[in-house]
């Protein structure tokens, strides 16, 4: 008898031996999530390793938050989606990027990022896929400046939104608009700057401080004129992504076997006052201020992009007797021009915030944390070019594990505006790198 | 000239190891009945363990074999996604072995030997978890071997000793955020062969019919893996930053100082306590010495900050009829575990647990002893390394048996 009492004893001990799962408490807290919209540049859109492509886009910024927001009563999430097996398309029509064997100049393979494809998919510009029944919440575009949020017929000049205008004369505003949003997210401009870092500062211009305001009010006036909250983003200093960072203004790096090319370098150069030694040298660039050569050594504080012909540096000595086109450099006046508008324009994006209510991300703060980096659940993540794991191989643009933890981002700055509980999102279980 | 692009130096590898789970006595089943107490009253050979001084004080040839299942699950709550995530360890078996013999009756000279497995756990998460990049496995095994002597000086005070060798395995597995082209992740396997060396000692003093003092030391072991080989599962490419080869590191088993009381009114009951003081600051460092280092894979030491503690055990035995004793117990300890230092192989907290146990006693010679440990804790932290966040929650459950002969 004593045995039973026993065996029943242990037997109920081991079933109830699973501690139990409570699904912790969620909410919407002020905010209405029923239709999500968010408006914004490349980020937002999803694009990534230099293209817009299926996986980038389910791992968009504006679709992680969907995603979550649903968690708290948000409605479905269109986005205007390409097929999963294209190889994308960016800008210039080319197809996205992926890590492989790259044989240089010098006959070493290397890994490096590579086009997956001779061109881009060149039918994701003329698609159309806009439906009146399923409403897109991602008006993410590629190349969105802040002064074209209004611009009619903006198909016309962004291939991008012809995938999913309503209408030919549509603004992206406007159809924006016309989703009825009960909830917004803005994370407009970056793609302003960019344009211009990405130029080298060649033949682009920013935004004044003051066109910005115009631009960037009107767009927030007309996102709240129905009454929807919203969450606003502010603009990342863009000089602290890899695309910049990589290739450092000293990268010359003159060892005992380069003795030829050093006394060459010093013989050629001397004259203008510069002086070449053994370790790290700065780069020569194009300046016709410099002197009358037009040519001088980069500068600390200068930036060189990831778009330099790689090979005629290694080999053909561009960047050394062939200095740098200035399209390849953001020099100290191109920069401080730069990070003093996107000071000015994270002023005008605080204010309004304040102004209107409206929960704020501090993107700015986000991105300058991984140039130190951080541990996210056991994972570094650093601004470093691919092995930092947070940007994908373009080098400007997150991966879809970057866009989680930014994503968490504007998830913390809505709870805590708005008195929600909106989960984060798991960013291990989304992609950062593939290596071959 | 122009340095490496790809300079593929970000992966940072850092390390997590062991558990505490060798610090929850399961090696006596009389003892865990009580409370896993016991050092101030000779039970039988697991009192080789508990108080090697208190062997003397019987007067028997006996052999007693045990083994405990331990029936841990942990669930883990990630506090910013809300997701849940549970272990699926196979059952721990932890055993026991001891034999204690006299050369006559009444020696005050007894000869013992013990072997016991204070830690033989083996903590499995499930797939795709959040913490997988801090463990996703850690099996762990380790046979301590103590040849001990134990001498009755007279009625009242009896001491004992013995060196302790120790031999375990090691096995620990976790994913690296290197993912290959298929999207899944690279991972590493850690093993290796620990040894070690340290001893047990005790007094155990009859301070009048009714009440004994016990007081015993086991001094810390350092289980050191000279001989340890990490296997890394990563893409071709990054290899040569990842080569699989040796590496060494330590561990110390903390020391454990016991005070222990025993209360024996009459014949028929029982009581104890045991108040433990074990020594888990030595714990302040994990490192790993890997034999080839690259940019990617650089020695690691990871604070573990682990502090001194206290534990109290205690428990009752009352003999119900000749052939039957019933059992019951319970303790508290304090975690060594600081905040910001906890672990996915440790997730501790101060606990509170309870104990049953049951002897029946076939004859003269031969018994058998039955016990079950119960425990939950919940634990919430941020690991200061990781920036892992979230709840521990784990239930364990430990059926064990004995049996002995003794003549």
């Amino acid at each position: 008898m004593k045995y039973y009492f026993l065996i029943a004893f242990i037997g109920l001990g081991i079933t109830s031996c699973k501690p139990k799962f409570e699904e912790p408490e969620m909410s919407a807290g002020e905010i209405n999530p029923t239709r999500f919209v968010m408006v914004g540049g490349a980020h937002t859109a999803g694009y990534m390793d230099d293209a817009l492509y299926f996986d980038g886009q389910e791992n968009s910024l504006a679709n992680l938050i969907a995603g979550q927001l649903e968690k708290v009563g948000g409605g479905s999430f269109y986005q205007p989606l390409v097929s999963a097996n294209s190889v994308g398309v960016n800008l210039n029509g080319l197809s996205k990027l992926k890590l492989g064997y790259k044989t240089d100049c010098e006959n070493v393979a290397s890994l490096s990022p590579l086009r997956v494809a001779a061109t881009g998919d060149l039918s994701i510009w003329s698609d159309n896929l806009y439906n009146a029944n399923s409403h897109f919440g991602n008006y993410g575009l590629p190349g969105l400046k802040v002064s074209d949020a209004f611009t009619a017929n903006y198909a016309a000049q962004n291939n991008y939104f012809n995938r999913m205008k309503s209408v030919v004369s549509a603004s992206v505003m406007e159809d924006a608009m016309a989703q009825n949003p009960t909830f917004f997210s803005l994370f407009l401009g970056l793609d302003d700057v960019m344009a211009y870092a990405k130029a080298g500062g060649k033949g682009q211009t920013l935004p004044t401080a003051l066109e910005f305001q115009t631009d960037y009010t009107a767009v927030v006036e007309e996102l709240i004129s129905s009454g929807a909250k919203g969450v606003l983003a502010t603009i990342p200093d863009v000089t602290e992504m890899p695309y910049f960072t990589t290739i450092p203004y000293n990268g010359l790096a003159l060892t005992e076997a380069d003795a030829g090319n050093l006394d060459l370098l010093n013989n050629v150069y001397n004259p203008l006052g510069y002086f070449f030694d053994y370790g790290n040298n700065p780069f020569m660039m194009v300046d016709s201020t410099a002197n009358d050569f037009a040519v001088r050594q980069l500068l600390p504080g200068e930036y060189l992009l990831l778009s330099l012909p790689l090979d005629s540096v290694k080999c053909h000595q561009v960047g050394v007797l062939y200095p740098f086109r200035d399209e390849f450099v953001l020099s100290l006046q191109e920069v401080n021009l730069l990070r003093s508008r996107i000071t000015a324009y994270n002023q005008v994006i605080t204010n309004l915030s304040n102004q209107y209510g409206l929960a704020l991300v501090r993107t700015d703060e986000f991105i300058g944390s991984l140039t130190d980096g951080f541990v996210y659940n056991g994972v570094s993540m650093s601004a470093k070019f691919v092995s930092g794991g947070a940007y994908s191989l373009d080098g400007i643009h997150l991966n879809a594990r970057g866009n989680a933890v930014l994503a968490n981002q504007f998830i913390k700055a809505i709870n805590s505006k708005y008195k929600a509980r909106i989960p984060a999102v798991n960013a291990t279980a989304t992609s950062a790198i593939l290596f071959p | 000239m122009l340095k490496l692009l790809l300079a593929l130096s970000g992966f940072i590898f850092s390390q997590a190891l062991f558990s505490q789970g060798f610090q929850v006595n399961f090696q006596g089943q009389k003892q865990q009945g009580m409370g896993c107490a016991g050092t101030a009253l000779f039970q039988d050979g697991a009192s080789l363990f508990y108080n090697p001084g208190s062997a003397g004080f019987s007067n028997e040839n006996s052999v007693n074999v045990a083994m405990t299942g331990v029936l841990a699950n942990v669930l883990y709550v990630d506090s910013a996604t809300g997701e849940g995530y549970r272990t699926n360890s196979p059952i721990g078996t932890p055993f026991s072995a001891y034999g204690l013999f006299q050369s006559k009756k009444e020696a005050r000279l007894k000869y013992g030997i013990a072997v016991y497995t204070p830690f033989g756990s083996t903590v499995q998460y499930e797939d795709g978890w959040i913490g997988r990049f801090a463990l996703t496995r850690l099996e762990l095994k380790a046979i301590f071997i103590q040849p001990t002597l134990s001498f009755r000086f007279n009625d009242y005070v009896s001491i004992g000793g013995g060196p302790i060798l120790t031999t375990g395995n090691v096995n620990l597995q976790k994913d690296i955020p290197v993912q290959f082209a298929d999207g899944s992740y690279a991972n590493v396997e850690l093993s290796g062969k620990a040894i070690g060396y340290g001893f047990n000692a005790g007094i155990h003093a009859k301070l009048s019919e009714q009440l004994a003092l016990g007081l015993t030391y086991r001094s810390q072991v350092n289980m050191n893996l000279n001989n340890g080989y990490a296997t890394f599962t990563v893409p071709s490419s990054l290899e040569p930053n990842f080569p699989s080869g040796k590496f060494t590191s330590s561990l110390p088993l903390p020391s454990v100082t016991t005070v222990g009381l025993a209360f024996t009114p009459s014949e028929k009951f029982a009581a104890v306590l045991d108040i433990n003081h074990v020594g888990w600051k030595a714990y302040d460092t994990l490192a790993f010495d890997y034999e080839q280092n690259t940019a990617s894979l650089a020695d690691t030491k990871s604070a573990r900050n682990y502090k001194d503690i206290f534990a109290f055990r205690g428990g009752i035995s009352y003999r119900v009829m000749e052939e039957m004793d019933v059992r019951l117990g319970g303790g508290f300890g304090f975690s060594p575990v600081q905040n910001g230092y906890v672990t996915p192989e440790t997730p501790d907290k101060n606990r509170a647990y309870y104990t049953f146990g049951w002897t029946y006693r076939f004859g003269e010679h031969f018994s058998m002893d039955v016990s079950v440990y119960y425990t939950q804790i919940k634990r919430g932290d941020r690991n200061l390394e990781t920036n892992l966040a979230g709840t521990f929650t784990t239930k364990a459950i430990a059926p064990g048996f004995s049996l002995v002969y003794k003549w």
